[in-house]
């Protein structure tokens, strides 16, 4: 039985009268990736923290490799990497002196591999971390999580002060990481493109819930834009449920529309003398839809 | 070997799928030629290993490659000759498809479409 | 000038607590001027003048926090005479915030010296005596103030060990002349005034000129370029959950404090408020510095495989060794200094069990401060504190009444432990979320 990296039932946390997560029920399981999109505001660090224990839920539970969040044993702590979206660094150390200390609580840290990405990713192991740019320090926050190879790798916005040539760089080693296949990682970013490239998996958070919990592809194929051709009189009547949106404009209407299958797309164009022309979108703009 | 557009509506595995058929009915992926292992594609490519696995799998599944242990993913060797009509009319639907569309667009009639294609096809015979 | 006004009510009246404290602080004024009038005992109106003072005092700490942030940013450079507005406003509170000090110092030495104000008002050499000695308190306290303000202001913005050694070595170096003149009423007012304006026009001069001292720096180098070499291995003796709590160096704070206590033998240890500051001081330190642990023990969770409770214990353990080689360390220096010094046995034999007290009770209450800083915590912190102050009055005068003060350290004691199952238990159910971070208030992403 694969056991699940990560499973949560019923997962809600208040903070006094505010809901901030609302009865969440997942399961992700190792070889995932999973992107977390979601406003400000929607409680996407409070989610990833819940999942790691740094805050006891309000009501149900989550279970990492199996254990309760709250009472992680030493030896599943030892397999979960995470990068907070802030930075824990110790100012007065230089890095390399930080990353011995974080060495020394992880019995299999590879110091090879962080080597090489120091040499890759520039980051000067002389150099103290309180003169370090912002953008410096995140890559060094992420290589104190990628250093003891965790099962589990959970990132709170990683890439936020990152250049696109540090961006792709992470994204190159979070894919090499995934490609075992043995390995879940959970991100949050704004960056939807990287998002794109790398979840296979992508939970979008709205109000607390889980407004879509599924298939990047599936994600894509369900969520459409429709553009729907026909004679005024059609137009003016047209409707198709669960559409998100609708507007029309004399001959033409455009409608976004989930859970779409072409089945639908059958019926439609048979009840009504419609013609309708189906287009997918990105990541990007399947999110600003849900969101309007 | 592959173009992908990850942000495109179309998901990357689909893109795969479209890409590959097209290269082995064309020929430019001959039976035995290997394919680039999934860990190297998703690197170059930045994208989710997973995804260009899901897209081999399914090629592996319609018969299009092979899988061979310990060695990257190869055309499959009946893969061209095997390729009926209707298979490969599937590979230039999603073109018949946007030009349809386009057509539609700009009030070309579909005679008009058919005579411009004629056209075209004759050009290229010459 | 709108602009200074407002922001020095800003600081006094700014945050509840802070409202709280100032209007306290008045109130208390009020109420000694009452007292004056028909209660002509001493340590009453010394009590009320000493608390309206100190409350008013905290009230306006929020300055040097605010001034620090807002010297920081870059808002204020762009804002017209940003700069020398904010300037004049930390100028402005510290004249102000003497006041109750000021006022009370004649009422004060009336009842001191069991004689009614409005008798003494008829005599005008007394009334000149007294002006002279008002105005001598509240120049000296004036000075007193600016430096403490200073001192808030680097262990505000500094987070690590040296910031805090620079900070306290400026503290102590420059109060202990102060309030030995206060003691002793022996300084002149128009030397306070010179210290006055040479430190704030030495002050001024260095802000307003920083953006430019800085720009010169940075374009040579100097500022980034740093040669001192960190040896992390040698720093923490291989302990690195002391280096993620910060108690990985005690050194530092003895070496700090040790100055102190130098100072403090020139001016005698007998003088209570030697004791009333070092009790604050150390106190203050020990329980800022705790008061960090729940925030920084949150780079522990995923690190260790310890339960909450494991990690308080494990927490407590290092702050204790770190505390404790401090604190042993000046017991020693005190009964050293006080055999040298021929001290009564009664004093150090009460003294020395308070400031063990003192820390005991600051790092438990720092240990509290799991949710941020909040009213239960400040309350039990400045009763404690005046707990302390009081019991250090009680040692220092003429007749030390020892079994009191036993007594009331044997009550102290239990509330130390009291404050340790009440941090233990909200230990258990840390929520880091709700623990403010260490280093700067950010507004919380979800």
């Amino acid at each position: 039985m694969i056991e699940s990296a990560v499973q949560a039932t019923h997962l809600s946390k208040s903070f006094g009268a505010k809901q901030v997560i609302d009865d969440l029920s997942f399961q992700v399981a190792p070889g995932d990736v999973i992107g977390v999109l979601g406003k400000n505001g929607a409680g996407k660090t409070t989610l990833l923290e819940l999942m790691l224990g740094f805050t006891p839920p309000s009501g149900g539970g989550v279970q990492i490799f199996g254990h309760p969040s709250v009472a992680l044993p030493g030896d599943v702590k030892v397999r979960v990497g995470f990068v907070p979206q802030q930075d824990e660094l110790l100012e007065q150390l230089s890095v390399a002196d930080q990353l011995r200390v974080i060495a020394s609580f992880y019995p299999q840290w590879d110091s090879g591999l962080i080597q090489r990405l120091c040499n890759e990713w520039g980051v000067d192991p002389r150099a103290r971390i309180r003169n370090m740019s912002v953008g410096e320090r995140q890559k060094l926050s992420i290589l104190l999580a990628f250093g003891h190879k965790p099962d589990l790798l959970v990132l709170d916005e990683p890439v936020a002060s990152l250049d696109p040539i540090a961006r792709r760089q992470f994204l190159e080693q979070l894919v090499d990481a995934s490609a075992g296949g043995d390995r879940a990682i959970i991100f949050s970013s704004h960056i939807v493109s990287d998002i794109e490239r790398l979840a296979n998996r992508i939970w979008i958070l709205k109000g607390g819930r889980l407004d879509w919990q599924g298939d990047l592809d599936s994600l894509k194929e369900s969520i459409v834009r429709l553009h729907v051709r026909g004679d005024a009189g059609a137009i003016a009547s047209v409707a198709v449920p669960g559409a998100l949106s609708l507007r029309r404009e004399g001959n033409f209407a455009t409608v976004m529309v989930r859970d779409w299958t072409p089945e639908r797309q059958r019926e439609l164009e048979a009840r009504a003398s419609l013609s309708i022309d189906v287009e997918a979108l990105g990541l990007e703009e399947i999110f600003l839809e849900l969101h309007r | 070997m592959f173009i992908l557009n990850p942000h495109s509506g179309v998901p990357i595995y689909r893109q795969i799928l479209d890409q590959a058929r097209r290269l082995v009915a064309s020929g430019q992926l001959a039976p035995g030629a290997e394919l680039p292992s999934v860990r190297e594609l998703a690197l170059k490519h930045a994208v989710n290993p997973m995804t260009i696995s899901k897209a081999y799998s399914l090629l592996e599944a319609e018969g299009l490659l092979e899988r061979n242990r310990g060695r990257p993913m190869t055309v499959a060797s009946q893969a061209r000759g095997a390729s009926p009509l209707t298979k490969r009319l599937q590979q230039i639907q999603p073109l018949v498809e946007q030009t349809v569309l386009a057509a539609k667009q700009l009030e070309v009639s579909e005679t008009e479409l058919v005579k411009s294609v004629r056209k075209n096809w004759e050009n290229g015979n010459d | 000038m709108k602009t200074v006004l407002r922001l020095v009510y800003t600081y006094f009246m700014g945050t509840a607590v802070t409202r709280g404290l100032t209007l306290s602080g008045v109130a208390l004024c009020l109420l000694a001027l009452l007292a004056v009038t028909y209660l002509p005992q001493t340590a009453h109106v010394l009590a009320f003048a000493f608390s309206s003072q100190l409350a008013f005092f905290l009230g306006s700490a929020s300055m040097p926090l605010m001034f620090g942030r807002m010297a920081k940013g870059r808002g204020v450079g762009l804002l017209p005479h940003g700069r020398l507005k904010l300037l004049a406003s930390a100028f402005l509170t510290v004249v102000i915030v003497a006041l109750p000090a000021g006022l009370l110092a004649p009422v004060v030495y009336a009842a001191g010296n069991s004689f009614k104000l409005s008798d003494a008002l008829k005599y005008p050499g007394a009334v000149d005596f007294l002006l002279g000695m008002a105005i001598l308190i509240y120049t000296s306290l004036t000075l007193l103030a600016g430096w403490l303000y200073l001192a808030m202001w680097f262990l505000g913005s500094q987070r690590n060990a040296s910031g805090l050694w620079r900070s306290l070595v400026i503290v102590v170096l420059l109060i202990f002349v102060p309030v030995r003149e206060i003691q002793e009423l022996s300084g002149k007012i128009e030397w306070n005034l010179v210290q006055l304006a040479l430190t704030w026009m030495v002050f001024g001069a260095a802000f307003m000129a920083w953006p430019r001292i800085k720009a010169a720096m940075a374009q040579r180098g100097g500022w980034n370029r740093s040669t001192r070499k960190v040896v992390a291995t040698r720093d923490t003796w291989g302990r690195e959950v002391a280096l993620i709590l910060g108690t990985h160096n005690p050194w530092l704070l003895v070496g700090s404090l040790a100055l102190p206590l130098l100072m403090a033998t020139r001016v005698g240890l007998q003088t209570p408020e030697i004791w009333l500051f070092f009790l604050t001081i150390f106190s203050v330190v020990t329980g800022a510095f705790a008061g960090q642990a729940a925030a920084r023990s949150r780079a522990l969770w995923l690190r260790r495989g310890w339960s909450r409770a494991e990690l308080f214990a494990e927490v407590e353990r290092s702050f204790w060794r770190h505390n404790g080689i401090v604190s042993g360390l000046l017991l020693a220096f005190m009964v050293a200094i006080g055999s040298f010094t021929h001290l009564p046995g009664e004093l150090l034999a009460g003294g020395l069990p308070l400031l063990v007290l003192g820390t005991a009770l600051s790092t438990y209450l720092g240990f509290m401060i799991t949710r941020g800083l909040r009213w239960i915590e400040i309350a039990l912190a400045s009763g404690v504190m005046l707990t302390l102050m009081a019991v250090s009055l009680l040692l220092s005068q003429e007749l030390v009444k020892l079994g009191l003060v036993f007594a009331i350290e044997a009550v102290l004691l239990a509330l130390v432990f009291v404050l340790r199952t009440v941090a233990r238990r909200r230990w258990s159910r840390i929520d880091w979320i709700e623990c403010r971070p260490p280093r700067t208030l950010v507004a919380r992403q979800a």
